[in-house]
């Protein structure tokens, strides 16, 4: 992120004529104002009335109306204060496994030389492709009250409802995003100096635990941190699996539509904006830390592995790969059989919905998502290169409020945003669009991310050349900048629609009558009890997601250049 | 690039155009919280029946649909509800969210299913009932139960599940229907001093898990992770038809019911729409079509599903919509305390 900042002489220093340079200073600052803007307005505007409806009686803004009463409420209920507890304890006990899974997982394919590396880096990220709710779908099926190990394997009556599910769905959903983190952090550490180490005599535990960890402990914090922030703030898996088990995330949900508590709801929603946003806080201070560490010598060779080692590792990577695999070949399995675990007859009855929204949902949701996929990418390549090449004033205001909306949990921006835009002159409430802004805005960090280090790598020199040949900021962005990012903008593309295939919080309070999600439909069939249906739907969200995986791939290549090796390693 | 660019604005092109081509007709935007299995053929009909109108519809639970509503009184989305428990209906009158409309058919249907206002017009009743799964009856020798206090049993620890009545419609009248039932007193006590509240404390012994939904229970039930579901009758029967080893018990105390109406929202954008789905709504023909899964329609002389007892047959628990629709909140709170952990 902070890589040697170039001075800003790039256009001074060459002449243009007048009216162009007139021309420049105009477009870049508008570019700046509408991204504030945009985010003033569908980020913080929304938050604002949060805590307005939770800190002001009815909501209304005044001295008079000023109460902690919402808050006094919250903490001396006992059934709602416990939702608390139980999210800090899922919370930090799942933080704690993924991040010493995925450090070994990482370890493994950075530091030793197994084979299947590839295999296991494409594995690791398929959590991705399906709504984080996939996860609990697959462990009611292995091991619910009725799952096929508990119950036909073992015929046991311990089943995974409750805490235990919902932290074994949150580590299988939170390893890709750690590993990003994680295999970013040990692949850019000098392995040299464990080499050192070793021989000048160190024992390997030694090496391990004075070398290696040490180097790596900014990574470890961060891939905690996001791990934390995911886990505290996802609805899909506890919402499933949680059974009378309550967290933060699902007892905002019951309060506002079981006792029509919007503003208990909108407290409950600041209760959880404390940690998450904590937990961004430390990851946004440790990841300006952490590159800072990576030296520039890095060198990739990785010396033979000893057998043991080798095996110890490819076993556990295996381990790791065979349980993602198992959650995937599950809930694609259940949505072909006729009766699991009972009846294995193939079927496709599971495939015609029992619902409104039907197929007409996943259509609503591709073609969402494909809105979403480019407007989300070329605003954020705009924003990026606005802030990155030009260095507007208030860069760092600009820069902290666009990774800002990470921290936000979608189901507190899903209620932000009815409270703040369902009057009937916000034309957009109740149509797609709203849907396409707030996934947008809640997915704009990694777009931002992943546009400026890209820019960082496009040699400045290409763009000052077209300002001297008289290029103007325009045709530069469009003519040099655009077509360079390309790569980056497919992957930002693929971002944006995975996640707006998949995102279920975020949206759950915005789908509408004539706006069905296939993720939210999701959510509705097994609420239901059309588990088999609910598996169904899910199968068909990872099977387009597969398919725009491969179309972009074919693009990318079609369009020459030079192809990204895996699209989704980056995202 | 640009045949990059072009070929994305094609895609999108292609997949708006067939949405647009349905907004020549007269739209009109529905809130149902029947359940998705039945709305689904309901609408079918419906869209013959009713072939000038683009019906939108969006299904959410009782609790849900509520919020909604609430949420959106000030820019409502929606021009009429369609099948939302009448418990839920009488508190968002003195809210003034509905307008009175008595739809064409308003004379044909009893007095005491509908509001002498006609700010709602009740098209069905559905009945609390125990959906009990034989096999697992046999397997773990358990008793069938007959009645509410049967499942006070210690054999049955576990084995129940019944849903929350936070969230389910049908969890709320199963436990309105014990509090009236079991405290003669209700009216004058305060909610938390009512006897059923003792009850339930024991029957949360046994019971397995309370669920979001109100037909959950039995579908679990049915899959053999329960042996006592409490849902209502007509999941049953649809449970019934696809091999289920299933059997249904109505409570002998009295089966708590609920009715499920229609009402006109007040600042409907579609409201001639509106009006004229209503209408179809309590027209015979729909009412027919109720019919095949309800276990009573409002619609005088058309008899429930062949499978099910006949609704004069059955005891129904003396149901008070207006104590437990002036009540409902705080129901729920003592509820939640005693039993959410």
């Amino acid at each position: 992120m902070n890589s040697t900042q170039r001075e800003d002489t790039s256009i001074d220093n060459y002449t243009v004529s007048s009216a162009r340079m007139e021309f420049d200073k105009f477009i870049v600052p508008t570019v700046t104002i509408f991204i504030l803007i945009l985010l003033f307005f569908f980020m913080l505007f929304p938050l604002w009335m949060i805590l307005k409806l939770s800190f002001f009686k009815g909501g209304e803004l005044a001295l008079a109306n000023f109460t902690l009463s919402n808050f006094k409420q919250y903490f001396t209920t006992a059934y709602t204060l416990r939702s608390l507890w139980h999210s800090l304890y899922i919370s930090a006990v799942t933080t704690g496994i993924v991040t010493v899974i995925i450090f070994f997982f990482a370890y493994a394919l950075t530091r030793t030389t197994i084979a299947g590396k590839t295999f296991f880096r494409n594995i690791i990220m398929m959590p991705l492709v399906a709504p984080s709710i996939v996860q609990a779908l697959a462990l009611i099926y292995l091991f619910g009250r009725n799952g096929l190990i508990t119950s036909h394997f073992f015929h046991t009556d311990w089943n995974i409802y409750g805490a235990t599910g919902i932290i074994v769905s949150e580590v299988l959903y939170c390893l890709p995003h750690a590993f990003v983190i994680l295999f970013t952090t040990l692949s850019a550490v000098d392995i040299r100096l464990d080499e050192a180490a070793e021989s000048l005599g160190a024992s390997p535990f030694k090496v391990f635990t004075r070398i290696t960890l040490p180097s790596a402990k900014y990574g470890i914090i961060s891939a905690a941190a996001l791990t934390f922030n995911l886990t505290i703030t996802d609805f899909g898996n506890p919402v499933v699996i949680g059974g009378n088990y309550s967290v933060l995330a699902t007892e905002i949900y019951a309060q506002v539509t079981n006792l029509y508590r919007f503003d208990l709801g909108a407290t409950i929603s600041i209760i959880l904006l404390v940690p998450s946003l904590g937990a961004f806080m430390l990851n946004y201070y440790i990841s300006r830390k952490s590159f800072s560490m990576i030296s520039g010598a890095a060198r990739p060779f990785i010396p033979p592995t000893r057998r043991f080692k080798k095996i110890l590792y490819s076993t556990f990577c295996y381990l790791v790969a065979f349980s993602i695999i198992m959650i995937f070949a599950t809930v694609i399995i259940g949505s072909f059989v006729k009766t699991w675990p009972y009846d294995w007859s193939f079927t496709l009855q599971h495939y015609k919905f029992p619902s409104i929204g039907g197929y007409s949902a996943i259509w609503t949701s591709l073609w969402i998502s494909l809105i979403v996929g480019i407007v989300g990418s070329f605003i954020t390549l705009i924003a990026a290169y606005a802030m990155e090449t030009r260095k507007p004033y208030f860069k760092q205001v600009v820069y902290f409020f666009s990774v800002m909306p990470a921290a936000i949990p979608g189901l507190v921006m899903g209620l932000g945003y009815i409270l703040a835009f369902n009057k009937p002159y916000y034309w957009f409430y109740g149509t797609p669009w709203i849907i396409v802004i707030n996934i947008v805005i809640c997915n704009f960090t990694l777009g931002i991310l992943s546009s400026v280090s890209n820019l960082k790598n496009i040699d400045s020199s290409i763009e000052e050349a077209s300002i001297s040949l008289g290029g103007d900021t325009l045709s530069t962005f469009f003519k040099i900048i655009f077509p360079l990012s390309r790569v980056a903008f497919i992957q930002n593309f693929t971002y944006f629609f995975m996640r707006s295939m998949t995102t279920i919080s975020a949206v759950i309070f915005l789908v509408s009558a004539s706006v069905h999600l296939a993720a939210i439909e999701i959510i509705m069939l097994d609420n239901d009890g059309w588990t088999a249906s609910a598996n169904a739907m899910c199968t068909c969200i990872i099977a387009i997601v597969f398919v725009m995986l491969g179309l972009l791939h074919l693009i990318n290549k079609w369009a020459g250049g030079k192809t990204s090796k895996d699209v989704m390693a980056t995202s | 690039m640009k045949r990059f660019c072009t070929f994305f604005v094609l895609i999108i092109v292609a997949s708006i155009i067939p949405v647009k081509a349905l907004m020549a007709k007269e739209t009109v935007v529905i809130y149902t919280s029947l359940e998705n299995e039945e709305v689904v053929e309901y609408i079918k009909q419906a869209k013959v029946e009713l072939p000038d109108l683009d019906i939108q519809a969006i299904r959410l639970s009782t609790g849900e649909l509520g919020a909604r509503m609430l949420a959106e009184k000030n820019n409502p989305q929606a021009d009429c509800v369609w099948g939302w428990a009448v418990t839920n209906m009488e508190e968002f009158v003195p809210r003034k969210m509905i307008k009175p409309y008595k739809p064409e058919g308003w004379d044909k249907i009893p007095a005491h299913f509908k509001d002498p206002n006609g700010y709602w017009v009740a098209i069905d009743l559905y009945a609390a009932a125990f959906v009990i799964n034989d096999k697992v009856l046999e397997q773990k020798k358990l008793p069938s139960p007959k009645g509410w206090n049967d499942l006070l049993n210690p054999a049955y620890k576990d084995m129940l599940i019944m849903p929350n009545p936070a969230s389910s419609g049908t969890g709320f009248l199963q436990v309105a229907s014990l509090l009236e039932m079991m405290d003669k007193d209700y009216k004058t006590k305060p909610v938390e001093d009512n006897l059923a509240w003792d009850f339930l404390k024991k029957l949360d012994e046994n019971m397995g898990q309370y669920i979001k939904s109100g037909s959950k229970p039995a579908k679990l039930t049915a899959a053999g992770e329960y042996a006592v579901g409490c849902s209502f009758a007509f999941v049953y029967s649809s449970l019934k038809k696809k091999g289920f080893p299933v059997s249904m018990v109505l409570p002998e105390e009295g089966a708590g019911f609920e009715l499920e109406a229609n009402a006109l929202l007040e600042g409907a954008r579609h409201e001639a729409a509106a009006k004229k789905f209503l209408d179809w709504a309590i027209s015979k023909s729909a009412m027919n079509g109720y019919a095949k899964f309800k276990l009573g329609v409002t619609y005088p002389g058309i008899q429930g599903p062949k499978d099910m007892p006949a609704l004069e047959t059955i005891k129904l628990a003396p149901m008070d919509f207006p104590w437990q629709s002036k009540n409902r909140v705080k129901i729920l709170e003592v509820w939640s305390n005693l039993f959410l952990h």
